[in-house]
C-alpha cells in the first residue's frame, strides 16, 4: 500500500507509526467499488489492544466472508497522533478541520465515507474515545444532528454500537444510531445486507418530499429485529425526584422492549480460520478459540454470568480443527482457550490432553486462563508450565464465608488452602489472590478475612518450605465493586470513594505481612465507571462535556483527569452520586428496563432476595434455577452432559 | 539442515515496523509457511535466522539480505517461494542462494551500505535550526559544522565540494552511559556522495557510508550535517531515505562458494 506525503510526514513523527498503517497478515483485500456495504469496525482504544480482542477477529471474519461486504478496522489514535492528525501544530488551538481525517487501515478511506461505522462496548471507560473518533472523523457528534434536513446529512455513515455495555445504552444513546444487543455474529450481517437493501431501492429522485430519509428509512426497517435498539425511536420521561418516568416509544416501528439477540447453535458458527496477525507486538498475539459462551456459577455480581447465557458448546472437534488451523494460517506460537471459565467445557480433560499433545508437537505454548484448581488442573499446568510457573491464581472475591455467600461465589477457604498445599508441593512460588471490595452487605469483618486468608497461604509456605519459606510471594488484588446492570446487584448503593479509600487504608494496614503485596484500583475510576455502568440518558451530556474538557483514553491511569470530570459533571448539571451511591427501590424504572437480555427481571429480584438471606443458588447445570432462558434457547447445547462436570454437579445437590 | 541467504526488499507502508517487528515477522512466516528452521543447541535454543544489518524503522531497503538454516533441504528456488507466499505486503523476496559454504555470517561480512536521501530543499533558513539558537545544549544526533553562506542549491558540484572538502565533519553523538553527547568527525566513515537535484527541488544525496561491526555511520547524521552545511530547514519528517544496496568485504559470490 503506498499512502501520500502528508500522511508520511505524520507518520514519521507519531510514536509507533505501524498501530496506522494496516498491511497486516491475512488482511482482507476487497474492491470497494464491488461491494454493497461498506463498515469500519471500531475499537475505541488503541491497536494493540483493540488486536488482541478476539470479537474483532470474529466479526471481521463472518462480514468479510460475504462478498457484498467490505468490513474495515479503525482504532482510537493515542493523543500523538491525535495532535497531528488536527494539525495542532500549525494552528494554535484546535483546528476546524482536521489536517488528516481518521481513516481504515484496509483502504486509508476516511471514516466517514463508510456506510456503517460499528464502536465496540467493552468497557465504559472508552466512551470518550467514542467521541473523539466521531470528531477526528468529521462526523457531529449527535445522532440527531446527523439525521437533520440538512441535504448533506444523509452521507453520514450509520453508527452503530454494541457490546456488553450496549446493555445498559443511555449514556451513549445521543451519539448511537442503533446499539446491537447480544450476540452479534448473525444480527451485525444482518444489519449490514439490510442496509444494502435499503440503500438500493431508496432513490432521492422518486422520492416525495414527505418521504422519510435513506437513513430514517433503513432504522424503522431493522428496529424491529430482535437485537436491534434505536435510541432515537424512544423517549425518556422523568419523575421530579430526577428517577426515570417511562421510556416512551415514539415511533410506530419500535418494539415496547427490545429483545437481545441469541445464537442457539455455537458449532455452526462461523468462526475465524484466518486471523489477521499484526506487525508490531500487541497485548495478546496468540491464536484464540472460543470453546463455550455462558457461564452457570451465577455470580450476583457478574454482568458477563447472565447476559450470556445459556451455556452452549463448541463440539472438541471442532475446537481442535480451529486451533490446528489458525496455528497454520498465522504462524503464531502461542494457543489459548476463551471462555467464561475454561475448566467448566464439558469435556475439558479429554480436550486438554489431546490439545496438549498438539501443542507439544508443534512447539506452541499453551495457555489456559482461569482453570478451576482440582488435581487434573494441576497436572495440565504442570506440563504446560514446566519451569516457568506463572502465578497461580485465586479469586475468591470476598474475605469471608458469609459474603462469599451473599455474592454466591462458590469457593472455600479450604479449597483454596488445598490447591495452595498442592500448588507448593508441586513448585508454584507466587500466589494471586483476587477480591473485590464495597459488595453488598460487607463489613470490616469481611476485610479481615481477606488478611486472614492471604496470611494463611504464607502459613502454608513456611510449613511446606521450612522457616525461610524461599522467594514464596503473595500477591492481593482489590477491585472496587461496580454494581451492573442486568445483575441481581443492579439496584444496590456503590461505595463512596472516601469508603473505598477507607477501606484500602485498612487493608493496607492489614496486609503488612512479609512476602504479600497489596494492589488496589482508583476509586475515583470505579465511581465514573458506575456512574456510566448505570447511567441514563442525561450522563450524554457531562460525557460530551468531558470529551470537551480533554478527556481521552480514560482507563488508562496516566490520561484520567478526575478534575476535568467534576467539571464536566458540573456543567452538565448531574451528581454523580445520584447514580452511584443511591440504592434503587425494585419498583424504580431503570434506564435499562427497555433492554430485554431474556433473563426474567423476577429471577433478579429472587436471586437479589436470596443474597440478602445468605443463601447460595447452585450452578444450574445440577437443575435449572429459573433464569428463564429456556422461554427462548435451548441450554447446554452441544454440551457433553455425560461429562462429569454435570455428574459432580448432580451430585452435590 | 541447509544455509540459505536470501534477498529481499522492504517497501511501502511496511517500512514504518521496526527491525525486531521483522524478526518476528521472517520467524512466523517460517513457522506458516511449514518450513522448519533450525534450532541452536542450548537451555534456551533459538531459531537460526538473521539480517546482514539492521533496517531503522522508517528507511526503505532494496537489497537487504537474510539469512538462516532450515531443518529440511530445499531447492532455492522452491524456498523462494514458499516463503514468499507467507510474507506480509511490502515485502518482496528477489532471490535465494544456497549458502553452506558461509562461515561467518553475513553480518559481519557487511562493510558498507549505500544510501538515497531525499531532502525537500525550497528555500534556505536564515537561520539553521539544527543546533538551535546559541546557548542551546546540543543533542545527540546535531551536527556542528559551519554553515557555507555560498552554498549554492541549484548547483550539484558546488555542494560536492562545499561538504567533502571539508577536513572534519563534526556530529554531536550520544556516549554510552553518559548524558552529554561528544563530538565526533564523521568525515572518514563516508566512502562517496553525490548530489543531485531533482525537479520538484528535492536534494537527493547519494551516499556510501561505513556500515559494519568496526564502523558504523547512520544516515541521520549524513542528513543533520547536510542540512546545516547548506542551511536547508527541512523537518526529519519531510525527509525519506532509502537503503540502495549492502556492501560486504568480498563478492557475495564469493563469500557464498
Ligand atoms: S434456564 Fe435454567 S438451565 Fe438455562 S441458564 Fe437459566 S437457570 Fe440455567
Amino acid at each position: 500500500m503506498n499512502i501520500d506525503k502528508d500522511l508520511e510526514r505524520i507518520l514519521r513523527r507519531v510514536e509507533k507509526p505501524a498501530r496506522y498503517i494496516g498491511g497486516e497478515v491475512n488482511i482482507v483485500r476487497k474492491d470497494p467499488a464491488e461491494v454493497k456495504t461498506r463498515m469500519a469496525f471500531a475499537f475505541p482504544d488503541t491497536y494493540e489492544i483493540g488486536m488482541s480482542y478476539l470479537g474483532l477477529q470474529i466479526l471481521y471474519n463472518i462480514l468479510n466472508r460475504n462478498p457484498d461486504i467490505y468490513c474495515e478496522r479503525v482504532f482510537a489514535p493515542a493523543p500523538d497522533m491525535e495532535a497531528l492528525m488536527r494539525g495542532e501544530e500549525n494552528a494554535a488551538g484546535r483546528a476546524q478541520e482536521p489536517a488528516r481525517k481518521l481513516y481504515t487501515l484496509e483502504t486509508f478511506t476516511p471514516v466517514s465515507e463508510m456506510d456503517l461505522l460499528g464502536f465496540t462496548l467493552q468497557y465504559e471507560m472508552s466512551f470518550t474515545n467514542i467521541l473523539n473518533m466521531l470528531d477526528l472523523s468529521g462526523i457531529p457528534l449527535r445522532a440527531a444532528d446527523r439525521m437533520a434536513e440538512d441535504p448533506d446529512a444523509e452521507s453520514w455513515p450509520v453508527v452503530i454500537a454494541g457490546g456488553p455495555c450496549a446493555y445498559n445504552p443511555e449514556p451513549l444513546a445521543d451519539f448511537i444510531d442503533v446499539f446491537l444487543i447480544g450476540d452479534g455474529e448473525e444480527l451485525l450481517e444482518r444489519i449490514c445486507l439490510e442496509y444494502a437493501a435499503v440503500k438500493e431501492s431508496y432513490s432521492k429522485a422518486s422520492s416525495d418530499p414527505a418521504k422519510a430519509g435513506l437513513k430514517l428509512t433503513f432504522l424503522r426497517r431493522i428496529a424491529g429485529i430482535d437485537g436491534v435498539y434505536v435510541p432515537a425511536f424512544y423517549a425518556p420521561e422523568y419523575n421530579e425526584d430526577g428517577t426515570l418516568g417511562q421510556m416512551r416509544v415514539t415511533d410506530a416501528a419500535a418494539p415496547e422492549k427490545v429483545r437481545r439477540a441469541v445464537i442457539s447453535d455455537l458449532e455452526n458458527v462461523a468462526f475465524p480460520e484466518k486471523n489477521l496477525v499484526p506487525l508490531i507486538e500487541t497485548v495478546h498475539d496468540r491464536s484464540v478459540v472460543e470453546t463455550f459462551r455462558g457461564c452457570t456459577r451465577g455470580c450476583r455480581f457478574c454482568q458477563a454470568g447472565m447476559i450470556y447465557r445459556p451455556v452452549r458448546e463448541r463440539k472438541k472437534e471442532t475446537i481442535l480443527d480451529l486451533a490446528m488451523t489458525q496455528l497454520a494460517n498465522t504462524g503464531h506460537d502461542e494457543l489459548s482457550l476463551l471462555s467464561l471459565s475454561t475448566s467448566d467445557y464439558s469435556r475439558f480433560e479429554d480436550m486438554a490432553v489431546e490439545l496438549m499433545g498438539l501443542c507439544r508437537q508443534q512447539n506452541v505454548a499453551l495457555s489456559l486462563p482461569s482453570l478451576r484448581l482440582d488435581s487434573f488442573s494441576f497436572k495440565v499446568l504442570d506440563e504446560i508450565q514446566g519451569y516457568r510457573k506463572s502465578g497461580l491464581t485465586f479469586a475468591p472475591e470476598a474475605g469471608s464465608q458469609r459474603l462469599r455467600d451473599v455474592i454466591n461465589k462458590n469457593i472455600t477457604e479450604k479449597d483454596i488452602y488445598d490447591a495452595t498445599r498442592q500448588a507448593i508441593e508441586l513448585g508454584w512460588e507466587h500466589i494471586k489472590l483476587y477480591f473485590m471490595i464495597g459488595l453488598p452487605t460487607e463489613t470490616y469483618e469481611d476485610l479481615d478475612g481477606i488478611a486472614e486468608i492471604a496470611k494463611n497461604i504464607v502459613d502454608i509456605n513456611y510449613q511446606i518450605r521450612g522457616r525461610k519459606g524461599g522467594r514464596f510471594r503473595v500477591t492481593v488484588s482489590v477491585s472496587n465493586f461496580v454494581p451492573k446492570a442486568h445483575t441481581p446487584f443492579q439496584w444496590e448503593a456503590q461505595d463512596t470513594p472516601a469508603d473505598f479509600i477507607a477501606k484500602h487504608d485498612y487493608l493496607a494496614q492489614k496486609l503488612r505481612i512479609k512476602g504479600v503485596t497489596f494492589h488496589y484500583h482508583e476509586s475515583n475510576t470505579s465511581s465514573l465507571e458506575a456512574v456510566f455502568a448505570r447511567g441514563d440518558r442525561r450522563i450524554c451530556r457531562a460525557l460530551e462535556e468531558a470529551w470537551r474538557l480533554g478527556c481521552r483514553f480514560d482507563a488508562w491511569t496516566e490520561h484520567f483527569d478526575e478534575k476535568k470530570w467534576a467539571r464536566a459533571f458540573e456543567a452538565a448539571g448531574i451528581d454523580p452520586d445520584f447514580y452511584t451511591i443511591r440504592p434503587r427501590s425494585t419498583s424504580e424504572v431503570l434506564p435499562w428496563d427497555h433492554i430485554d437480555p431474556l433473563v426474567r427481571r423476577g429471577y433478579l429480584e429472587e436471586e437479589r432476595q436470596r443474597a440478602y438471606g445468605g443463601e447460595t443458588t447452585p450452578d444450574c447445570r445440577e437443575g435449572c434455577t429459573g433464569c428463564g432462558m429456556n422461554r427462548f434457547t435451548e441450554c447446554f447445547r452441544g454440551a457433553d452432559r455425560s461429562s462429569a462436570i454435570f455428574k459432580n454437579a448432580a451430585a452435590g445437590e | 539442515m541447509a544455509k540459505y541467504v536470501i534477498e529481499f526488499a522492504k517497501t511501502g507502508t511496511i517500512c514504518y515496523t521496526s527491525h525486531l517487528d521483522l524478526m518476528r515477522i521472517f520467524k512466523r512466516v517460517f513457522k506458516r509457511t511449514a518450513t522448519p528452521l533450525a534450532y541452536s543447541q542450548g537451555f534456551n535454543p533459538h531459531p537460526k535466522m538473521g539480517f546482514a544489518q539492521p533496517l531503522s524503522l522508517g528507511y526503505w531497503g532494496m537489497e537487504e539480505f537474510f539469512e538462516c538454516e532450515t531443518e529440511g533441504e530445499w531447492e532455492p528456488d522452491q524456498l523462494l517461494q514458499r516463503l514468499a507466499e507467507g510474507m506480509p505486503e511490502g515485502i518482496e523476496l528477489k532471490r535465494c542462494l544456497p549458502a553452506d559454504h558461509l562461515t561467518r555470517t553475513l553480518a559481519a561480512h557487511t562493510v558498507a551500505a549505500e544510501y538515497m536521501i531525499a531532502v525537500p530543499a525550497g528555500a534556505p533558513a536564515e537561520e539553521n535550526r539544527k543546533g538551535g539558537a546559541p546557548g542551546d545544549a546540543p543533542a545527540p544526533g546535531d551536527a556542528a559544522v559551519e554553515q557555507d553562506p555560498d552554498a549554492d542549491l541549484s548547483d550539484p558540484r558546488s555542494l560536492w565540494h562545499s561538504y567533502m572538502d571539508l577536513d572534519e565533519i563534526l556530529v554531536w553523538k550520544r556516549q554510552k552511559k553518559k548524558k552529554e553527547p561528544k563530538l565526533i568527525n564523521i568525515r572518514p566513515m563516508i566512502r562517496e556522495m553525490t548530489f543531485q537535484l531533482a525537479e520538484d527541488g528535492a536534494l537527493y544525496v547519494d551516499a556510501l557510508l561505513d556500515g559494519g561491526s568496526d564502523s558504523n555511520l547512520s544516515p541521520e547524521l549524513i542528513i543533520s550535517s547536510v542540512c546545516r552545511r547548506f542551511g536547508i530547514a527541512a523537518d526529519r519528517s519531510e525527509v525519506s531515505v532509502m537503503r540502495k544496496k549492502l556492501v560486504f568485504d568480498k563478492p557475495l559470490e564469493e563469500l557464498l562458494s
